[in-house]
């Protein structure tokens, strides 16, 4: 086998081709990785459960938490079933909770949608990783609120001591900033119920019931209970599979991003199949030499793909580590069900090493093929009086 | 050694087709070359002498007859064979010496070692001999533009013979050299001949280089006219 220090030093030699080869290819990498990264983070917000026994109670036929409500007297009467989860202190895992989409400000001057969240204290433990990480939470009653921290970068008056102004009616005292292990929580305000039902004048209705049962059969009961009792005529869904559902809207940007990365690969692959033709041309009387010593046709095919491949992975590697400061990056989109803005953290997950490793290796085994034949095809005696 | 048959042809035709045309290189060609002869191949350009060397060295075939190299008939191995058996049995040196220039003096020779199963160590002693017969100790780790043109062929040399080929073959071996350092590079291809008993076949131009030859064809038009053997002249007809 032709040793791989032969391509690595070619490499090195001619390290301005090299180096504008390996910027391209990891800009390629890099640019995937961001988009794929965000759509990752998208539905990793939407897919993030407290726990596989939670159940989201919503009208029956409606979809979504914006269009499911119902009275307060029929969720007071969901508190009260048996098989409900407790917490340390004995309090059941159930709340109520209601969701306003106001227009709300952000630090640009411009608006969007927003959701304000009344929620009850067993809220909290219904969310994965629920962490106030500054400030306090809030009082009860006192007009207070807490806001998401990705959220509070991006919205005037969300920051600790501001105050979200949604008209005369509706305002809140930021008191604290909170995390909720990525969920799509973290794209929210958190009030009392109390206090958003008296802002909004919706007494009497919740939009959700959220609720963890004891244990499996009593998951199965409560579903049961609540999907076919003509008391309640209402719709019992795992939380997994509503923001399965919900995280729909994400698909339109996935397939958008994997055309955008085949056309990126298949640009990079151009790229590194020209340097490649390059490079071989530029050496075919060392091959044809390597031949007439004898190494195998194979072996030059080895070779020059080896090199293609060892170009494409420094993209790759390159294109990858270019990712680490994204990490703090967070966008906003909209949910297309109710228009709320919506954070999304880049996620470097299994999707995003999956698309850049599969990129790389693309790019440089299809980029190296055609290069790669063509130095083996070659005519020893005509590559050895070559110049 | 000599007397025994190392290369044999017979019969030996070549011809290249440009386009529609069939352009005859090697006519009825008849050699017969003894084990440990040095042979210098002579004539014109175009009179088909590197096409000769190439069919010798198993870099191309005869479009008829037979050559056969050491007992092998070559026309009777596949493309792979043919290369394998070039890694075991022939060592090549060009008139530009072809050395891969991002590989070191030592890199360079120790690269038809790697077609071998020879361990690292052995590889190792087996380029230190080498470089040591051509007069290059102390100039391993040199790039080829770190050495002079003739230290560029002894490198070139060095690697033709670490795998302890049977026959060495040599294009044009001075033809990039002043005359001081030819003589010296043809000294050493003697040597080879004389001290280690390699049957060299050497294509060149030049007649002082030629002299070095216990033998010389003249080639014309593809075909054999003169055969010199030591400063006896044999006619064409005894060659075959």
């Amino acid at each position: 086998m032709i040793p791989l220090k032969y391509n690595v030093r070619n490499l090195r030699v001619r390290w301005k081709t090299t180096l504008m080869t390996v910027l391209g290819t990891g800009l390629v990498v890099w640019s995937s990785c961001i988009l794929f990264g965000l759509v990752e983070g998208l539905e990793h917000s939407l897919k993030v459960s407290g726990d596989p026994l939670d159940l989201i109670i919503l009208r029956k036929g409606s979809s979504s938490e914006t269009t499911g409500g119902f009275i307060t007297a029929t969720a007071d009467e969901i508190l009260n079933l048996s098989g409900i989860a407790r917490d340390a202190s004995g309090q059941a895992l159930a709340a109520k909770e209601l969701l306003n989409i106001p227009i709300a400000t952000r630090t640009d001057g411009s608006t969007t949608n927003i959701i304000i969240r009344g929620v009850q204290p067993a809220s909290r433990g219904l969310r994965p990783d629920f962490k106030i990480v500054a400030g306090r939470d809030f009082e009860l009653g006192k007009g207070e609120c807490i806001v998401s921290r990705s959220l509070s970068r991006r919205f005037r008056g969300a920051e600790i001591g501001g105050l979200l102004y949604f008209g005369e009616k509706e305002q809140y005292r930021v008191v604290g900033l909170f995390t909720a292990g990525g969920s799509a929580a973290e794209s929210e305000v958190w009030c009392d119920l109390k206090d958003l039902e008296h802002n909004t004048g919706r007494d009497g209705s919740v939009s959700c019931v959220q609720l963890r049962a004891a244990s499996s059969p009593d998951y199965n009961r409560l579903q049961q209970t609540l999907n076919d009792d003509p008391r309640f005529k209402l719709a019992a869904i795992p939380e997994s599979v509503y923001f399965e559902s919900q995280s729909r809207s994400s698909l339109f940007l996935k397939a958008a991003g994997t055309m955008i990365a085949i056309l990126l690969t298949l640009g990079a692959m151009f790229s590194a199949a020209n340097t490649m033709f390059a490079a071989v041309s530029a050496r075919t009387r060392e091959i044809g030499t390597m031949r007439a010593i004898g190494f195998s046709q194979f072996d030059i095919l080895i070779s020059f793909m080896g090199e293609s491949l060892i170009l494409c992975l420094m993209g790759g590697a390159l294109g990858l580590l270019a990712t680490i400061p994204l990490n703090a990056l967070t966008y906003e989109t909209s949910n297309l069900s109710n228009f709320a803005s919506v954070s999304v953290s880049f996620r470097f997950g299994p999707l995003v090493a999956g698309v850049a490793i599969a990129m790389t290796l693309a790019m440089g085994l299809f980029g190296g093929m055609f290069p790669a034949l063509r130095a083996v095809r070659l005519d020893v005696i005509s590559a050895l009086r070559e110049l | 050694m000599q007397g025994i048959p190392s290369i044999q042809l017979r019969g030996v035709d070549k011809d290249y087709r440009r386009d529609e045309f069939t352009i005859p290189v090697l006519v009825g060609l008849d050699l017969t070359v003894p084990e440990g002869e040095f042979l210098a191949l002579m004539g014109p350009s175009g009179s088909g002498k590197t096409t000769l060397l190439n069919l010798i060295a198993g870099l191309d075939r005869a479009t008829s007859g037979e050559v056969l190299v050491h007992g092998q008939d070559l026309g009777l191995l596949s493309e792979s064979e043919i290369t394998r058996w070039r890694a075991d049995n022939v060592g090549f040196i060009f008139q530009t010496y072809n050395l891969i220039p991002v590989l070191t003096a030592f890199e360079n020779v120790e690269l038809p070692l790697l077609l071998t199963k020879l361990s690292k160590r052995t590889r190792r002693q087996n380029v230190a001999t080498a470089l040591k017969i051509v007069g290059l100790e102390g100039r391993e780790h040199h790039y080829p533009r770190q050495l002079s043109g003739g230290q560029e062929q002894r490198v070139a040399i060095a690697r033709a013979i670490v795998t302890d080929p049977y026959l060495l073959v040599a294009d044009e071996p001075t033809g990039d050299l002043d005359r001081g350092t030819a003589t010296e590079i043809l000294e050493l291809l003697e040597q080879l001949n004389r001290e280690f008993q390699k049957t060299i076949v050497m294509v060149t131009h030049d007649p002082l280089a030629a002299e070095r030859a216990s033998r010389i064809l003249h080639l014309d038009k593809g075909r054999l006219v003169d055969d010199i053997l030591q400063g006896a002249r044999v006619s064409a007809a005894s060659a075959s």
